[in-house]
């Protein structure tokens, strides 16, 4: 990306990365009819930095168009509103590739149905139903989004129809703390046995990493309990008193972080249904034409347990 | 669409808009497109190339005018018969006194900082006119309707401020990335390029104690025939190598703490010391506008997070960038986000210090984000709230007071909706704004000079710009400067003297009174002296009985 778009789209980027500003880039749309709606949709997508858009609208821009269009303005009176709309979108961002289609979207529908497979995503407004409905049937037949917008003064809706739609990248707010604790892998228990818990000396209590508590704890307490670990909400405080019991004093802030952490130990294995229902979708039968996202599924199966994205708590990073 | 009453009260509506940004530009669309005819625009800044991604009313060309006044023109193309008003000024300016409020029927905020918003919930509730407030981040917005009488005004609920950091954790114990960046940007920037009289706590140590006139101060001046390199080097082992090797001596504060780890150029960049003068001068830059340590040693990816040798060579790189190219500016630069140089430098100063004490390095993306206090922005959120602001001031200027809603929109549906409509609450009884409630403050009126209070209660706490401060019918100090010679003089004695020495006296039971005249906002505040920590110990132990 260039410095100077960097610098234009630096506070979105904050938002959705540059993954997200690439996909913006690649896409292209097409609007159907550029009244008030079509067109303030288009602003906000031109000035985000959407690779192109094209503008079908048949009609030449009247007096009344004026009145809710801030895209046009007496000089546009009898020319295009595709035209005049596409060029005002020009202004706001040159980077996108603008073209417009003097032409009716019914009558596009009609008899250029082949006209929508170029694009990502179509955005039909001031359309009425058996258009919409011979829209919708061509768009998902193309694998093209298409979303539907109406306007009435005060009050209006939008409506998305697509068949799939997959995230691979969904930047979560937070991200899971999970060492799989409540089954720590073998190199992990090792590290764990390492550490003597009943140090006598305190400084070298209290910089114990959690972790190791929750592991060497764990442990003990399924020795105790036929090797299963705490589940009852009785058995979780039980737990929670186990590690208040190895405290040397109250100011120790891994044992507190034990404390506060020590659900993980008792985190349900095994999967959602939801996830099951992923897994198991015919879609992961994979072949050359597949989207990312199944690919990465059908890999998933074969492994058979999931990988998590986690970030490493700052306790232990130098350990590890 | 809208009935006959309301194109009536919106034709003959005069409006203020206070903020032609981000809002702002989708605001003025708005009320322009729903048959607003007067409309006056407050906004002192001037247009820049970030700006460009949403505020639509702006084109490159446009860069560094007035963001008033050519919102204005462009707004004016699509509707040229009606009435915009820009101001290019600052919303505090004496100008817009409660007078220039009360022509109004109703202000619009769109701005982006707490302080402005207060100082306009003042004036709107001396002059009588409701107020929509709104904000943005991101895809979160909300709006919300203040009408005085029926509604609370903008600060009846506190609003979270800012968040400081305590100095220690600046000077000598970070945690976080952040706090080395406060300290790259407050402490060594404001030392090297900004006010050398300003107070600087880069030196202080904890076992130094307050002060101290330090004999290394003069390792920060550069004798004119220094060696701009040689200097960057030593300017390097000073703050990261000695200054940390310093701090180590003193046991106490490593007891419960990692410990940091001095760094020096000779550990990172050992090929640095070969290279002596001249041997950069491939790297000349000749244009003012394209110094930039990251194209001259050709790192171009601002997202990626470089390694502490790359860091290092910025570090050096910019700091010798600014001698040659902006020695002019010294003693004046104050950090711009928008300067390419003081960001790689704060990023690269940053960087070091965390990696001294272990903390994650971050690319100069996120770090000009924390340190340029960037807020995320889109157009979206901008437009939608926009559309919410003006059909509330249609509700405010029909007087429809059992429809007036705060909105709230949310970036993922909370009970299946993204708009969350909230009837406003009632005015909060103890507000000290708009409720006239006194308030208590404990304060030790032996040691807290007057200066203090002014400072860090009156301005910072309670949000007032020109303060007056009264003891019963004395005054004891007006801010302004309009004031004669001899009246100043007496309230710049007063600042340096302790409360409880000032004629007269100010201890427990005083009651001051302090009001803004320009917000016409007064406030009384009931003073109780508060003991010291220690003679409270002493004091309760003998509540205890016994002594």
């Amino acid at each position: 990306m260039a410095a100077e778009s960097k610098t234009k789209y630096d506070r979105q980027l904050r938002i959705w990365g540059e993954q997200g500003q690439a996909a913006l880039e690649k896409a292209s749309i097409c609007l159907l009819n550029c009244g008030p709606t079509g067109s303030e949709a288009l602003k906000n997508l031109v000035l985000g930095g959407i690779g192109s858009i094209t503008v079908v609208d048949g009609s030449k821009v009247e007096a009344y168009d004026l009145g809710n269009n801030f895209m046009l303005d007496e000089e546009s009176l009898g020319q295009s509103k595709a035209k005049c709309v596409c060029s005002f979108l020009k202004e706001l961002n040159d980077a996108v590739k603008a073209k417009f289609v003097e032409e009716s979207p019914d009558t596009l529908i009609e008899t250029n149905p082949s006209f929508f497979a170029q694009f990502t995503l179509v955005i039909a407004t001031q359309l009425l139903e058996n258009s919409l409905l011979k829209l919708d049937k061509i768009c998902r037949q193309a694998n093209v989004i298409l979303v539907v917008a109406r306007s009435y003064g005060l009050t209006g809706l939008v409506r998305i129809s697509l068949k799939e739609h997959n995230v691979i990248e969904s930047k979560p707010d937070h991200f899971l703390d999970d060492l799989r604790l409540h089954n720590p892998w073998p190199e992990l228990k090792q590290f764990a046995k390492t550490i003597d818990l009943s140090v006598t000396d305190p400084v070298v209590h209290k910089h114990t990493p959690y972790i190791v508590i929750l592991v060497r704890l764990a442990e003990k307490w399924a020795d105790a309990h036929d090797g299963c670990l705490p589940s009852t909400r009785q058995e979780k405080k039980e737990f929670k008193d186990l590690i208040k019991a190895h405290m040397l004093n109250l100011d120790e802030d891994n044992y507190k972080e034990a404390i506060e952490a020590s659900f993980k130990v008792s985190t349900p294995r095994g999967i959602s249904s939801h996830l099951c229902q992923i897994i198991n979708d015919a879609a992961v039968q994979v072949d050359s034409t597949s989207p990312d996202f199944w690919v990465l599924v059908a890999a998933l199966k074969v492994k058979s347990f999931l990988l998590l994205v986690f970030k490493v708590p700052p306790l232990i990073s130098f350990v590890l | 669409m809208a009935s006959w009453s309301q194109l009536e009260a919106i034709k003959t509506a005069k409006v203020l808009m206070v903020g032609a940004g981000g809002i702002g530009c989708e605001l003025l669309k708005t009320l322009a497109l729903s048959g607003f005819q007067d409309i006056h625009i407050i906004d002192m800044d001037t247009i820049e190339v970030s700006n460009l991604n949403r505020q639509f009313l702006f084109r490159q060309s446009h860069v560094g005018q007035s963001k008033a006044k050519v919102a204005r023109d462009a707004v004016l193309k699509f509707r040229p018969h009606i009435s915009i008003t820009p101001h290019h000024a600052n919303v505090k300016d004496p100008e817009f006194n409660v007078d220039f409020f009360k022509d109004f029927n109703v202000v619009l905020n769109g701005l982006d900082n707490l302080d402005a918003r207060r100082h306009v919930n003042r004036l709107c509730l001396a002059a009588g006119v409701p107020l929509v407030e709104s904000g943005t981040t991101g895809f979160l917005g909300q709006v919300t309707v203040h009408v005085k009488g029926k509604t609370e005004c903008y600060e009846c609920q506190p609003k979270p401020t800012p968040k400081t950091y305590p100095v220690c954790t600046i000077t000598s114990t970070p945690s976080k990335f952040v706090h080395c960046i406060v300290w790259a940007k407050d402490l060594l920037f404001a030392k090297l390029f900004g006010d050398k009289n300003q107070e600087n706590d880069l030196n202080v140590h904890p076992s130094a104690g307050t002060n101290s006139t330090n004999p290394t101060e003069d390792v920060f001046e550069r004798r004119a025939d220094e060696d701009p390199e040689q200097y960057g080097r030593k300017i390097y082992d000073h703050v990261f190598g000695y200054n940390i090797q310093v701090a180590l001596a003193n046991e106490e504060t490593w007891k419960n703490r990692n410990k940091p780890r001095p760094v020096y150029v000779r550990d990172v960049l050992p090929d640095k010391l070969i290279q002596q003068n001249g041997s950069l001068e491939k790297n000349c830059v000749t244009e003012e506008s394209a110094v930039s340590a990251m194209s001259s040693l050709g790192l171009k990816n601002p997202q990626d997070v470089w390694s502490l040798a790359e860091n290092s060579r910025i570090f050096l790189e910019a700091l010798r960038l600014f001698i040659e190219k902006r020695q002019k500016d010294f003693g004046n630069l104050a950090f711009d986000k928008d300067d390419q140089l003081a960001v790689e430098f704060v990023t690269a100063a940053a960087n070091v210090r965390a990696s001294s004490f272990g903390i994650s390095l971050h690319s100069l993306f996120e770090a000009k984000g924390i340190a340029g206090n960037i807020v995320h922005a889109v157009a979206t959120t901008n437009a939608v709230i926009a559309g919410l602001i003006v059909i509330e001031a249609i509700k405010v200027l029909q007087g429809d007071f059992q429809n007036y809603r705060m909105t709230y929109c949310l970036e993922h549906p909370s009970r299946k909706m993204l708009l969350m409509p909230v009837q406003p609450f009632e005015a909060n009884k103890s507000c000290y704004v708009c409720s006239e409630t006194p308030l208590l403050l404990e304060i030790n009126t032996r040691t807290s000079k007057l200066r203090d209070f002014v400072e860090k209660i009156v301005k910072n706490k309670l949000g007032m710009n020109l303060p007056l401060i009264m003891h019963g019918s004395t005054l004891i100090f007006e801010a302004g400067d309009d004031l004669e010679e001899d009246v100043a003089a007496n309230y710049a004695l007063n600042l340096d003297k302790a409360l409880a020495e000032l004629p007269p006296p100010v201890t427990s039971g005083t009651v001051l009174t302090v009001e803004d005249l320009r917000q016409e906002l007064s406030c009384n505040i009931n003073i109780k002296h508060r003991l010291p920590i220690a003679s409270r110990q002493i004091a309760s132990s003998r509540n205890k009985g016994g002594v």
